[in-house]
């Protein structure tokens, strides 16, 4: 994604200006995803220049606005209609480091799994922090995606742990 | 104030040892996890906390007191001690205005004053316009508030929660962790929660893993608290 669909969607709402924008993005993804607002103007002139937004005017502060256009519209839809492909993760460290404990011969599987579940439940209970200090339903919806992902991990690691221990009793 | 204090607490049931020598303190306040594997010791703690079971070996204080000098344990629950369970043990004969007075009525509190109290409790927890209803008329996130509100009535300062979000959805859930959060953040009640998932764990100030019966580090997820 996209920065350029995030910032259409915002302009689908009616005409904003490049700081107006970088709030808004950032309120509606619960600012898990910062954005500088040189980003916002470079992403801004390059929709102007393939026709998706066009200046339009200034607000009575002076400031310079953008509006989306239809072109601009029908992109939008299309990234709406569009599901997101699942990212294939050929390097997930976390995976190779699992799997080269168990691997290994005199790993303390056990501990490597210990150690990265204390550090997802520290991660989870900031998201769930930041979740209740949510105001509005998107931010938090953004957070809830991230808590439901940190744990999968952990609902993982509880498996490798259960599996990694049966496959050494059963070897013993 | 610590509410529960467990001081290497052992239980054993015949040969088998279901919890190893256990120490873990809640405060006024607080809201600990419990998470760990079945068959990990997670309610047999739970039970031994809320004197519903008497350790083997080692001690458990509520508020202060020794559960081993207690003759009347049951008088002391009712008292001090709120139980929210999975399967919320609401008595389908009565509303939820009276399922929630009845452990106070059962206690000696006079109906009318058990009513008001039920009444308070429910609105605590958001659901004073179930009062009259019949739990199987209600949501099983209202069950669970009406549950809540009978484990608060009379100002009991600890509540012990075994998976309170079992059978709920997600969303639900959530509120139902909402409300335990604010019991301690608002009321000052110390709340310990057994939970097998990770997302409800996460509301917790602590989280605790029990492992064979023992604590896995204790304290190892301790999150600095706001207030």
């Amino acid at each position: 994604m996209s920065i350029r669909h995030g910032l259409l969607a915002l302009l689908s709402g009616g005409p904003r200006y490049g700081y107006q924008l970088r709030v808004e993005f950032e309120a509606s993804t619960g600012a898990t995803w910062p954005l500088n607002i040189g980003q916002v103007y470079t992403t801004l002139s390059r929709l102007e220049r393939d026709g998706l937004v066009t200046p339009a005017g200034e607000d009575d502060q002076g400031r310079a606005l953008y509006a989306i256009t239809e072109a601009g519209r029908a992109a939008l839809e299309r990234w709406f209609a569009t599901p997101v492909a699942q990212s294939d993760r050929p390097r997930d460290e976390l995976a190779i480091k699992i799997a080269m404990a168990v691997a290994g011969a005199d790993v303390d599987v056990g501990a490597v799994i210990h150690t990265q579940r204390m550090a997802t439940m520290r991660a989870l209970q900031a998201l769930t922090r930041a979740k209740r200090a949510a105001d509005g339903v998107a931010q938090r919806l953004v957070l809830d995606g991230l808590i439901f992902k940190a744990e999968a991990e952990q609902r993982w690691l509880d498996h490798c742990e259960a599996v990694s221990k049966a496959s050494k009793e059963k070897n013993a | 104030m610590t509410v529960v204090r467990l001081r290497e607490v052992t239980r054993e049931h015949g040969r088998v040892r279901a919890l190893g020598g256990v120490s873990l303190e809640v405060p006024a306040g607080e809201l600990v996890a419990v998470m760990g594997p079945s068959g990990s010791g997670k309610s047999t703690l739970l039970n031994l906390a809320g004197g519903l079971d008497r350790p083997t070996s080692g001690s458990v204080e509520i508020e202060g007191r020794d559960l081993a000098g207690v003759r009347d344990l049951a008088a002391l629950r009712r008292r001090s001690v709120g139980y929210v369970f999975q399967d919320l043990n609401l008595i389908p004969s009565l509303t939820a205005a009276e399922n929630v007075m009845l452990p106070r009525e059962l206690d000696g509190v006079r109906s009318r004053q058990a009513r008001t109290e039920a009444v308070a409790a429910l609105a605590e927890v958001g659901a004073e316009e179930v009062a009259g209803r019949f739990p199987e008329e209600l949501s099983g996130g209202q069950r669970q508030r009406v549950a809540i509100a009978r484990a608060l009535a009379g100002e009991r300062r600890l509540l012990l929660a075994d998976e309170p979000t079992g059978a709920l959805d997600t969303a639900t859930g959530d509120e139902i962790l909402r409300l335990l959060r604010s019991r301690c953040d608002d009321a000052g009640a110390a709340v310990l929660l057994v939970t097998h998932e990770p997302r409800y764990a996460a509301w917790a100030d602590r989280v605790v893993y029990l492992r064979d019966g023992l604590i896995a580090e204790a304290g190892g997820v301790h999150l600095e608290s706001a207030r």
